[in-house]
């Protein structure tokens, strides 16, 4: 037999406020969690890190030495040419950390654990991708410190570098909404890896090796419409010719739409992942 | 003291594709108490865990747990209910510690409070020595106990367990039951425990339920339900064969059924511990004295099959805890 009880009746519903951390520190105790959980498996760091220094090398080495023949470049260099596409490709890469924390805390069970907590879901989302911010631009920092070690001169100083930076970091956490979102959608780190490979054709449908105005075809129109050329565009002015003012906010405005759109899909996979239902 | 009741009124969740996993459930956990939830796998068990603790939302029916509702009230229900679910989620990374005071942090403390209090709880759950280590590292206890922990961390008023000791050795389970009759008696915690060990249901709840098919099934306390399904029995020893003979009939009237086999004798009938002394007083005037005299009750095993169909046996208990 079961005892029928009234919720109306024998219960009161309270409605008396308790404390919880407030949403900054929130969003900082998430944040501080995915860095120590970043440095504790450094190996994971160094791949995108290799894999960018390799590619400047390399681009350097080769194409290097073809760089006063090609129109449009002759006099600048292309250590300075081929830097931000190395950065970029970094940057995108190294998107995929705040996704991999993501979805390790889902397979684990933390994720539901957490909302357990009163936590807020914008701490839930911005935690991981604050932390993956501050390891890209130890990355995006890296790179540069290489390219000045084989010789880059910056047209713009010290003060042209740090907006480079500041644009791989903005590119990237824009970008780390896009792979958070396979995360939330997929919970699967396979699936979510797999995701992260559209910074594949995001690097190179775009000016990758030559100035925009030397493509052609359906080419040129795929670069014109990738935000990353904006962004290309706007790191190489700065390092090799000047301070130009519109291309930088032209890539600033791409950066910040491509993450506009990236976060909004991120808070819809959030949102569904966190329904009850 | 602060409201520490569960009350569930008409429950009922339905899964796309029809499942009814809850049918139509009502009962109501006192404060303070400990409330065995028991049901064979897919009963509805896990599902009226997930409603209570906020983490899935019922079709039908309402639910308070400590005066919130679980529906609009959700986030009140979170800070005063702890929950150690059934899958563990701990970040493999992170030691007990951090993972402690950063929950601490999130339910208000400040960092010293949170500091202190992850010490407080590692003490409690005796993962001392294990603080430097991460906690992938630990053994399949250790995280359970680092889970409850967790689930304590900001003074809860009720604590939810699901299936709290499920995949544990004996001494390790022996440890939680006895850290959860500590809360329960030393805080005034009200517990609301799923299993499918009737043993741990007999040893700590207060009160049970048996959910089968999304419906509760049978309401009361370990001995409630125990004297509701059969007889008790007197068991007696004698030297040999011809004394058991003697004691069956001189005690023939004292029970609804004698059984013997060698030289036992087993007296059937209700409320048999209250019988022992005029058994013994016949005995002793016969001049009969038995080598061991024991009482047997029914089981929860015996409840269960009887409400379920299904039987959950001790050895196969064992089984699963050897095996998980």
């Amino acid at each position: 037999m079961t005892t029928q009880v009234s919720v109306q009746n024998t219960s009161s519903v309270r409605s008396a406020k308790q404390p919880k951390a407030s949403l900054p520190l929130q969003i900082w105790l998430v944040t501080w969690r995915n860095l120590v959980t970043i440095f504790r498996t450094p190996v994971a760091l160094f791949p995108p890190l290799a894999i960018s220094i390799f590619f400047l090398v390399i681009y350097e080495s080769t194409l290097g030495g073809a760089a006063a023949f090609i129109p449009n470049l002759s006099g600048n260099s292309y250590l300075g040419f081929i830097l931000p596409l190395s950065i970029v490709s970094s940057s995108l890469s190294g998107a995929g950390i705040a996704a991999q924390n993501m979805v390790r805390d889902i397979e684990s069970g933390y994720f539901d654990k957490l909302l357990l907590t009163p936590i807020s879901r914008a701490a839930l989302l911005l935690g991981p991708i604050l932390a993956g911010a501050l390891i890209l631009g130890i990355q995006a920092s890296i790179v540069v410190g290489v390219a000045l070690i084989m010789g880059l001169e910056s047209a713009t100083g010290f003060a042209g570098l740090l907006l480079v930076v500041g644009l791989a970091i903005l590119l990237g956490t824009g970008f780390a909404g896009f792979t958070v979102s396979a995360a939330l959608g997929s919970g699967s780190a396979a699936a979510t890896q797999g995701a992260s490979f559209i910074f594949f054709p995001l690097t190179f449908l775009t000016a990758s090796f030559v100035p925009l105005e030397l493509l052609d075809g359906w080419l040129k129109t795929a670069a014109k419409l990738n935000p990353i050329t904006y962004v290309l565009e706007a790191m190489r002015a700065t390092l090799n010719t000047g301070w130009d003012n519109t291309l930088i906010w032209q890539g600033v405005l791409a950066c910040l739409l491509l993450g506009g759109a990236m976060f909004a899909l991120a808070i819809y996979a959030l949102r569904v992942r966190t329904r009850r239902s | 003291m602060s409201n520490r009741e569960i009350f569930v009124e008409n429950l009922v969740k339905q899964y796309a594709g029809g499942v009814t996993a809850v049918n139509d459930v009502s009962f109501q956990v006192n404060s303070g108490e400990i409330f065995g939830f028991l049901g064979p796998n897919g009963a509805g068990k896990s599902t009226t865990i997930k409603i209570l603790t906020t983490l899935a939302l019922p079709t039908e029916g309402q639910a308070t747990v400590g005066g919130y509702d679980v529906v609009h009230q959700a986030d009140q229900v979170r800070r005063i209910a702890g929950v150690a679910l059934q899958d563990i989620g701990l970040d493999p990374l992170m030691k007990s510690l951090e993972l402690l005071a950063m929950q601490a942090q999130l339910f208000g403390a400040t960092r010293q409070q949170a500091k202190a209090r992850a010490q407080e709880l590692i003490e409690l759950v005796r993962l001392t020595e294990a603080v430097d280590r991460r906690v992938g590292t630990y053994s399949g206890g250790m995280r359970r106990r680092l889970d409850l922990a967790l689930a304590l961390v900001h003074k809860p008023d009720i604590l939810f367990l699901d299936e709290p000791t499920t995949g544990l050795d004996p001494a390790s389970r022996r440890d939680v039951w006895q850290e959860v009759r500590r809360l329960n008696k030393e805080l005034g915690m009200t517990i609301f425990l799923t299993t499918q060990y009737l043993e741990e249901a007999d040893e700590l709840a207060e009160r049970i339920a048996i959910i089968d098919d999304g419906k509760i099934a049978k309401e009361g306390s370990p001995a409630q339900l125990k004297a509701a399904v059969g007889k008790e029995s007197i068991n007696l020893a004698f030297d040999n064969r011809a004394m058991a003979e003697q004691a069956r009939s001189q005690l023939s009237d004292m029970a609804e059924n004698i059984q013997t086999d060698r030289d036992m004798v087993r007296l059937y009938m209700s409320q048999a511990a209250q019988t022992i002394p005029a058994v013994v007083t016949r005995l002793q005037a016969a001049n009969l004295n038995p080598i061991s005299l024991t009482l047997t009750q029914p089981t929860l095993d015996d409840v269960f099959l009887q409400v379920t169909g299904q039987r959950l046996s001790t050895e196969d208990e064992k089984e699963k805890v050897a095996v998980g």
